[in-house]
C-alpha cells in the first residue's frame, strides 16, 4: 500500500527504539531498506549520519517527500507520528488526526519517549553497564521504572483495555513493546504487572511486531537477560564501547 | 483552559496559551499534592502539567501531547507552527528531541547535581556531560540560524527554553556563564527570552511562587545562595532520616 513516490530507508540496531519503527513499517505493510548502524563501531557518529540526524542517535528514517525532496527524520516518536500520519490511510495502527483517540494515543506515545524510555534506559546503564556500581543509582532509576510500569498495568487492568488506547494496537502500544519485553534487561520482573504481561503475551504475538523485532538481525531472547553469566558477559561487551563513546562525546562538546 | 502547574515543564503549555491569546486558568498546588489524589485522576502519571479543554471535554497530561492538541485545535493562523508537512514533522522532530532528551537529562543532572544530599562523582559527570552534549546537538543545528524550523518561532523552540532557563540553577553556575561554549544557543535564547510573552509568564511564575514561598529560581524565600541552599537540603534530610 506504499505509495509510488515512498522511498523509506530505515538507519537502526538490534535495541528497543530501533524496533520501534521496524515494527510500525511490518504492521503498515511498507516496503523499506534497512542500514544497519553499527553503535558499537560509533557509525552514528560519522558526518554522513550526522547529517541525517544531528544527535547521532538511531533511529533514524529518510523518505522521497511529496515534493520529490528527500526528508530527514529523527527521534522515534515523531519518525511513528510521520509514517501513520502519510501512510496509514486506513487507519490500522492510527485514528484519524484530530480525534480524541489520536490525541490521547500521544499521550502514552509521549510517555513512553519522555518517561519510560530514559528511565529505564538510565537502570540499563546503572545495573548493568556503568563502570563504578552505585547501589543509588541501580535503586532511583530501578524504582522510577517499576512506579511507571505501574501507571501501565493499573491504566490496563481499571480500563479492561487489550491495547493501550482501547481495542486497537497503536503506535503507543508499539512505542514500549520493545522496551517492556526488556524489562529483565533492566532488572525488573515483569510477574509483577500481571496486566501489562497480558498485553505484552499479546503484542509479541502480533506477525508484525515478530518480523519487525527481528530487523536488523534476529532480537536477544529474555531468557538470555535471567542466566546470570550469559547476561555479565553480554553487558562487559558493551560496557566497552559505551564508555569510550561518553569520553570521545564529552572531549567534543567542551 | 486550565493547565495545572509547577517546575519547567508546565511553563511550556501556559507558554503557548498565552502566544495564542487562550484563555485559561492556572491550578497550582504544591510538589507533596503532585503524586496523589485527586490529581492522579487526572494524570495517572502523577506529574504535570495537565490540562483540562471545557470546549471539547478533554483532558490531557504529558506535555508534548497537550502542545501538539493546543496546536492543533487553536493555532489556526498558524502563528508558531506551519501546515505544510514537511515543517509540521520537523517541528514534531524537534519536540520529541526536548521530551526524551533535554528534558529528561537536564532533570538527571539538577537531580545528582543539586538535590541529592550524597555527591556521586561518575552519575554527576555523567549527567552534566549528557546536558553539554545536547547543548552541542542545538549549538550545531542553530548554525546560520535563528530557529530550528523554517524561519520563525514555533512550538518547537518554544519547548527548550524554559529548561535552558534554568542552566544557572542545574550547573550551580553564573547565570551569565551558563551558556558559555554555546554562542548560538545563547542567542537563540535571548531571542526567545524578549518576547513579551515570556516576560508576562515570569511575572505570572514569579506570583506563583510567592504565594507558595519559594523565590523566582525556586529557592525558598530567605535562602540566598546555592551554599545554603545546598545546606538547607542536607538538614532537610538529616531530619527526615532521624
Amino acid at each position: 500500500m506504499a505509495s509510488d513516490s515512498s522511498n523509506i530507508v530505515l538507519y537502526t540496531t538490534q535495541t528497543p527504539n530501533g524496533v520501534k519503527i521496524s515494527i510500525t513499517l511490518e504492521e503498515l505493510g511498507l516496503p523499506y531498506k534497512v542500514e544497519k548502524i553499527n553503535i558499537s563501531q560509533n557509525t552514528q557518529k560519522e558526518p554522513w549520519f550526522t547529517a541525517i540526524n544531528p544527535n547521532g542517535r538511531i533511529p533514524a528514517l529518510t523518505d522521497t517527500f511529496t515534493d520529490g525532496q528527500t526528508i530527514n527524520l529523527f527521534e522515534s516518536g515523531s519518525i511513528m507520528q510521520y509514517l501513520v500520519e502519510r501512510y496509514d490511510t486506513e487507519y490500522k495502527i492510527s485514528y484519524p488526526r484530530g480525534t480524541r483517540e489520536w490525541f490521547e494515543t500521544n499521550n502514552w506515545l509521549f510517555f513512553q519517549n519522555a518517561g519510560v524510555g530514559p528511565m529505564q534506559g538510565q537502570s540499563n546503564h546503572f545495573t548493568r553497564y556503568a563502570p563504578e556500581k552505585i547501589e543509588y543509582g541501580i535503586n532511583r532509576y530501578q524504582n522510577e521504572t517499576r512506579r511507571l510500569y505501574g501507571v501501565l498495568d493499573k491504566h490496563l487492568a481499571k480500563n479492561n483495555y487489550a491495547y493501550i488506547t482501547g481495542d486497537k494496537c497503536t503506535i503507543a502500544d508499539i512505542a514500549h513493546i520493545g522496551w517492556v519485553a526488556a524489562a529483565a534487561w533492566a532488572g525488573i520482573e515483569i510477574d509483577e504487572f500481571p496486566a501489562l504481561k497480558q498485553w505484552e503475551e499479546r503484542m509479541t504475538a502480533r506477525p508484525g511486531v515478530q518480523k519487525g523485532r527481528d530487523v536488523p538481525e534476529k532480537h536477544t531472547s529474555k531468557e538470555s537477560f535471567k542466566d546470570p553469566a550469559q547476561a555479565e558477559k553480554r553487558a562487559a561487551e558493551a560496557r566497552q564501547w559505551i564508555v569510550a563513546g561518553m569520553k570521545e562525546d564529552a572531549a567534543k562538546s567542551k | 483552559m486550565e493547565p495545572i502547574t509547577s517546575g519547567p515543564n508546565p511553563w511550556k503549555v501556559v507558554w503557548i496559551v498565552e502566544e495564542l491569546g487562550l484563555p485559561y486558568v492556572i491550578e497550582s498546588f504544591s510538589f507533596e499534592d503532585v503524586k496523589q489524589k485527586p490529581f492522579t485522576d487526572i494524570n495517572p502519571n502523577g506529574r504535570v502539567p495537565a490540562i483540562y479543554d471545557p470546549n471539547t471535554d478533554l483532558t490531557l497530561w504529558e506535555s508534548g501531547a497537550i502542545i501538539l492538541y493546543l496546536i492543533e485545535q487553536y493555532d489556526t493562523p498558524h502563528k508558531i507552527s506551519y501546515t505544510t508537512l514537511k515543517e509540521r514533522h520537523l517541528c514534531n522532530q524537534w519536540l520529541a528531541f526536548q521530551i526524551s532528551g533535554q528534558g529528561p537529562y537536564f532533570g538527571q543532572a539538577a537531580w545528582f547535581n543539586v538535590l541529592h544530599p550524597e555527591k556521586l562523582p561518575s552519575a554527576i559527570d555523567r549527567y552534566i556531560k549528557e546536558l553539554k552534549r545536547i547543548l552541542g546537538v542545538l549549538e550545531t543545528s542553530l548554525e546560520g540560524r535563528e530557529w530550528l524550523v523554517g524561519d520563525k518561532f514555533t512550538f518547537a523552540d518554544l519547548a527548550f527554553a524554559p529548561w535552558n532557563d534554568r542552566i544557572d540553577m542545574v550547573l550551580l553556575c553564573k547565570p551569565e556563564e551558563k551558556f558559555q561554549g554555546f554562542p548560538n544557543v545563547e542567542a537563540w535564547q535571548k531571542r526567545m527570552t524578549s518576547r513579551p510573552t515570556w516576560l508576562k509568564l515570569m511575572e505570572k511564575k514569579a506570583v506563583l511562587m510567592d504565594e507558595q514561598g519559594l523565590q523566582i529560581n525556586g529557592i525558598p524565600k530567605g535562602i540566598n545562595s546555592y551554599a545554603e541552599y545546598e545546606k538547607m537540603i542536607e538538614e532537610m534530610h538529616k531530619q527526615a532520616k532521624a
